[in-house]
């Protein structure tokens, strides 16, 4: 008696009913993440609104000293309603931010930059400020896109190679005193660019990446992802600041324990 | 039992088979059966190493999976605080974790894995603690070269390499030289390594280039510097999706240029604890979310 083909036809069914199996398991694992999503969604915008309305008291003072430079990322869609990005500027000037820096992939804000600077109240252009970055009294505005990021140190690295080649002894110099991170800040400035480190970045859009804001200034920022700009709650950009303002970073080295206030 | 036994599928099917209509409604993305099930083995610890050659990479790649995934693997010092051992066994557990973590990685289809190990910053930390993790670098790199070997995984260690002792240098160019011929899986190593002098030295290198003549002034522009990045030896330079563990949301001079455009994603778990259903979430998650590359859709 043959029990060859029986089996192979039974191990087939078996095989088909554990892909089907682990096919409805991956389904109900995405279902199951969904759902976390909406569901601490829904509890982030509940808190937003309590937190908005001055009913969490956690948040009530802010110690906006430290936050010396924000910076917000905005999605292309996003930049192209401009009556939001002034809504968020004019809360970053309510909770007492001074400094600014706005960026769109596709320099969208920069262009917009006058209507911007005439609808938010005590408003100034950051080139306009000196040397402090500040302004005194409101907000000191940087309107940023991708120009400033590779391209400008594309121009800032041939400053530095013009000077690497005209050196009186190139035999011998490998380029250690000329490609510097100071050096390239300097040439980073030469070709008008700003070299701040912004203390935190806000990214409103769909995704949580940082769409191409100026690599060279990245260095140890924070990075919070904020959602889509259309759905932007004061809440959340409280909730967002207060955090930031209880990080400690060690840089990399160990001088005391990271932790949160809160 | 027939009845209890009855009553818990009548419940699966009640749940389950629901979640399946309102999947496909909600058009969630998924991995292929071939990615679940190897998932499920290796969970198992039963990898078929079969599976994966062959014509499984082009699905892959129409699947919506990373290609380049590089993960910041902090949280080991709290990880040991917080069981009340020392910093040493912190990074032990972790270096464990990151062979295993890689390993799982490759199984699904990523093309390269980056791990930063060492950032410049962290010569600042207690001379012990860098002494051990110079010398844990160096055990491991030397131990799994057959591992590598066996598992066809090209090692490349990137970071600037004049702080770097002899003896490790001599296990990176081990490692290296054994592996070089692979071409399919490729593990990054940052070791000193720092954004910031990546774009430095790329620009050293075309300086260098340039007073040699190799190179004329008006060719420089973004994509020579992409050149010159020490991630031009993959070949995935950018990472799709960057992960850091414990929380901190920032990616600390790490991948500075090359990350234009990848997926941030900051876990709360601490290294030592991120495991293969940390990495399920982490999936899920970077396939429900839309990247336009800064395009206008």
């Amino acid at each position: 008696m043959d029990f060859t083909d029986p089996m192979l036809v039974l191990s087939s069914w078996i095989g088909q009913i554990v892909d089907f199996g682990l096919y409805l398991l991956w389904r109900f694992i995405h279902i199951v993440v969904t759902l976390w999503y909406i569901v601490s969604g829904i509890f982030e915008a509940i808190e937003s609104y309590a937190i908005s309305l001055g009913l969490v008291q956690k948040y009530s003072s802010i110690d906006i000293e430290k936050l010396k430079c924000l910076a917000v990322v905005v999605d292309i869609e996003a930049a192209q309603d401009v009556s939001k990005v002034i809504e968020l500027l004019q809360w970053l000037t309510t909770i007492g931010v001074k400094q600014v820096g706005l960026f769109d992939s596709q320099g969208l804000l920069k262009k917009s930059k006058d209507m911007i600077l005439e609808m938010v109240p005590r408003s100034v252009l950051l080139q306009e400020t000196g040397e402090e970055g500040s302004s005194p009294d409101g907000i000191a505005l940087e309107f940023i896109s991708s120009s400033d990021n590779k391209e400008a140190v594309v121009k800032a690295a041939n400053i530095l190679l013009h000077k690497y080649l005209k050196s009186s002894h190139p035999g011998n110099d490998e380029g250690e005193n000329v490609f510097t991170e100071s050096h390239l800040n300097e040439a980073l400035r030469v070709v008008g660019e700003n070299v701040h480190v912004p203390d935190l970045l806000l990214v409103y859009g769909p995704v949580r990446s940082h769409l191409g804001f100026p690599a060279w200034r990245l260095r140890y920022t924070e990075i919070v992802h904020m959602g889509s700009l259309r759905c932007m709650r004061y809440g959340s950009l409280l909730k967002a600041i207060h955090r930031f303002t209880g990080v400690r970073q060690n840089y990399g080295k160990s001088f005391f324990l990271h932790c949160y206030t809160d | 039992m027939l009845s209890i036994l009855s009553t818990v599928l009548t419940f699966l099917a009640l749940i389950l088979i629901p979640c399946l209509f309102i999947s496909r409604r909600l058009s969630v993305p998924l991995i292929s059966f071939t990615n679940i099930r190897r998932l499920i083995n290796v969970a198992a610890s039963q990898c078929d190493e079969e599976e994966e050659s062959g014509t499984s990479g082009k699905k892959e790649k129409q699947e919506r999976l990373p290609n380049h995934v590089a993960i910041i693997l902090d949280g080991n010092r709290r990880w040991a605080k917080k069981r009340g051992q020392s910093t040493e066994e912190g990074h032990e557990a972790g270096s464990r974790k990151v062979i295993k973590i890689a390993m799982d990685l490759f199984t699904l289809g990523t093309k390269t894995v980056s791990l930063f190990a060492f950032s410049t910053e962290n010569w600042g930390r207690p001379e012990d603690e860098v002494k051990y993790l110079m010398s844990m670098f160096e055990k491991v790199l030397k131990s799994e070269i057959p591992y590598f070997q066996r598992h066809e995984v090209k090692v490349s260690v990137i970071g600037n390499r004049t702080n770097i002792s002899e003896s490790l240098l001599g296990s990176i160019r081990e490692v290296e030289e054994g592996t070089m011929s692979y071409k399919d899986r490729h593990l990054i190593v940052a070791i000193d390594y720092s954004g910031r002098f990546d774009i430095l030295q790329a620009c050293k290198n075309i300086a260098k280039k340039a007073k040699n003549g190799l190179i004329q002034v008006e060719d420089i522009d973004e994509n020579l510097i992409d050149k010159e990045l020490m991630t031009s030896c993959s070949e995935f330079p950018n990472p799709d999706l960057l992960i850091r563990t414990s929380g901190e949301q920032r990616i600390s001079n790490f991948y500075l240029w090359q990350s234009a455009y990848t997926e941030l994603y900051f876990p709360n778990v601490l290294w030592p604890d991120f495991d293969k259903a940390e990495y399920l979430k982490t999936l899920t998650w970077y396939q429900q979310r839309e990247r336009r590359f800064g395009r206008r859709v």
